[in-house]
């Protein structure tokens, strides 16, 4: 499929001296979900910023639905929707005046203006909520209203900045839910950026890690996980007398063995590959298999392999100012 | 741009309209500004009832002509109003930007000019509401506002008509200050700066003929004095002279410039303000 968004070298210097991106270059296709993964500073919102036109370019070039965001900004927004991390919708007004403004500051007005307001209202379930003041809503609510408020233009790329911040698991997964309703009946672009990477790895097409300003690798949940995760076998024998890593480390396929008393962690690329050839080895060895256990790999795994820390090792994006505050009391 | 301008005025107003505490203070500020400036820096305390009408009618003459304090004072608490919500008005824009509203402007198809214009509209007509109700408070007042029977419709134009292009004036800057500053902290202490000095190095409490020389000198090309002196000719008098309307028409042209020139300023200075990081 087309590219809808691409970035060929795209740089952003501050100052003159902080490289926040470093010649970056991606392609994101027509109707996919692609997931930007990376640590607080690694560049994730700086790049988003240069998408949606906030920031300016200092090197390099990217086109968002075929307009150069430097040379034709007016015509990137008229394309993009931004769900920004921040609940900006306006507590005194209700959930359909504020969807109201939204339409008709993207000039959406008259009987489309309401078609649409109706139909994305029904999309999130907020039809019967949306007469009351925002700020009677709850966090969820808040952040549901604000993912549709972004979408009254139909537009062909929807920037998500951290989707589900600040909600709890049940709500997490309704919101997973409804951005990808929103991508597959509406054929909409998704590019996000989240903390959670079970979430990228739910809704994600493709993903790339960003970390200190250049993206550090690329591709589908699935590809990510064979090259830097691969699923992880736990062998446990019913005695440690007979040290069986290095017979376990010849098999065909096992990538990497350690041993602790009688539990044995193998890492490989596929287990349904080289799991026969690890039972039958044991068996031939004679020795007595108390449990066998195996997880796929997860991109937990991946972030640390090519982050060298744990996504969970993270600070929370938040800070502590007063006005972070008043956000994270929005989204309650 | 004329449509989003009005639909972010509109979106203000009505946020503001909802919100009595933001409503109801400014209203108050205004009562107690008349009653309490009303009562103690009225002149007429100073002189003995020994100098009987002598003394009302220096006070009269000193006062161009306002037959109580109140009345000449009240186009000057209707300044402080003007100057004061203008300046800390723009305490709402930069919420906007710290609370990220100002961004999801920035990325939809919003023009500039839009965003800053619906600034400068928003806090002109909240600040005129309440100097409206001011002129209305202090006409009930006791020894309030006393009007001439000559004061119609006309003259009550001709008077908000000085007060719109100070405050059209005042947003300009403000708005566009706001939009430039990051933090409250920062908005505060520069408004803080400037408001003071100019209520004070103005006709707004006293006339600018009791001033120093170099404080006259600085008080007669403040937009403040002019405007003041502008409300006041027709407080006062109602119909005017030929030689008052020649000064009243030197005044509001005094004010027009004033406001085109803060007008391309704040321009320039909000979309510099709003460009991209």
């Amino acid at each position: 499929m087309a590219a809808i968004i691409e970035a060929e070298n795209l740089t952003k210097v501050y100052g003159g001296k902080v490289k926040a991106v470093d010649h970056i270059s991606f392609k994101v296709a027509e109707g996919e979900i692609f997931g930007f993964l990376g640590p607080n500073g690694a560049g994730k919102t700086t790049t988003i910023k240069m998408l949606n036109t906030l920031a300016s370019i200092t090197e390099g070039s990217a086109t968002v639905a075929g307009h150069d965001v430097a040379k034709d900004p007016g015509a990137v927004r008229k394309s993009i929707g931004v769900v920004p991390q921040e609940l900006t919708a306006d507590d005194e007004l209700t959930g359909t005046e504020n969807m109201m403004l939204m339409a008709r500051l993207h000039q959406v007005r008259g009987a489309a203006a309401k078609s649409n307001i109706g139909t994305l209202l029904g999309l999130v379930d907020l039809e019967d909520a949306a007469g009351r003041k925002v700020k009677t809503f709850s966090g969820g609510m808040r952040r549901r209203l604000q993912l549709v408020m972004g979408l009254l233009h139909e537009p062909k790329v929807l920037f998500l900045d951290e989707p589900t911040l600040g909600l709890d698991v049940q709500t997490r997964s309704r919101m997973w839910n409804y951005i990808k309703g929103l991508n597959r009946d509406k054929g909409l672009t998704v590019f996000m950026t989240t903390h959670y990477l079970d979430e990228a790895d739910s809704l994600c097409d493709r993903i790339a890690i960003i970390d200190h300003g250049t993206i550090k690798v690329s591709g589908t949940p699935g590809e990510l996980k064979a090259t830097h995760g691969g699923d992880i076998i736990t062998l446990t024998l019913a005695d440690d007398k007979e040290d069986l890593t290095e017979f376990l480390s010849s098999i065909e396929g096992v990538k990497g063995v350690t041993r602790d008393g009688k539990v044995y962690t193998i890492k490989l690329p596929k287990t349904e590959k080289a799991l026969p050839a690890i039972i039958a080895g044991v068996v031939q060895k004679e020795a007595e298999i108390a449990e066998i256990t195996f997880s796929k790999p997860t991109l937990d795994q991946v972030f640390l392999d090519v982050v060298g820390r744990s996504m969970r090792d993270e600070e929370s994006p938040q800070s502590d100012s007063v006005w972070e505050n008043i956000r994270m009391e929005r989204a309650r | 741009m004329f449509d989003e301008t009005l639909a972010l005025t509109f979106r203000a107003l009505k946020k503001w309209v909802r919100n009595p505490a933001s409503v109801l203070p400014g209203l108050f500020t205004a009562m107690f500004y008349l009653a309490l400036f009303g009562s103690s820096f009225n002149p007429a305390n100073l002189i003995p009832s020994s100098a009987g009408a002598a003394g009302s009618a220096i006070l009269k003459a000193s006062f161009g002509g306002a037959p109580t304090y109140i009345t000449y004072l009240t186009s000057g608490v209707i300044c402080i109003i003007l100057v004061f919500n203008m300046a800390f008005g723009g305490i709402d824009l930069v919420l906007d930007r710290q609370l990220g509203y100002l961004n999801s402007l920035l990325t939809a198809p919003v023009p500039r000019a839009a965003i800053y214009l619906s600034g400068v509209f928003q806090n002109l007509v909240k600040v005129l509401i309440l100097a409206v109700l001011t002129f209305v408070v202090a006409l009930v007042l006791p020894s309030g506002l006393q009007l001439p029977g000559s004061f119609g419709v006309l003259e009550f134009i001709g008077v908000f008509a000085a007060f719109i292009l100070l405050g059209l004036g005042l947003s300009f800057v403000f708005t566009a200050l706001a939009l430039t500053v990051r933090s409250i902290d920062s908005l505060v202490a520069i408004v803080n700066f400037i408001t003071l000095p100019v209520m004070f190095m103005s006709n707004t409490f006293f006339p600018s003929s009791s001033f120093p020389s170099w404080l006259m000198s600085i008080a007669s090309v403040n937009p403040v004095t002019k405007a003041n002196e502008a409300a006041r000719l027709l407080i006062v008098n109602g119909s005017l002279s030929s030689s008052q309307l020649a000064t009243y028409g030197w005044d509001i042209a005094y004010l027009v410039v004033f406001a085109s020139l803060l007008g391309v300023l704040g321009y320039l200075a909000a979309r510099r303000a709003l460009r991209p990081e």
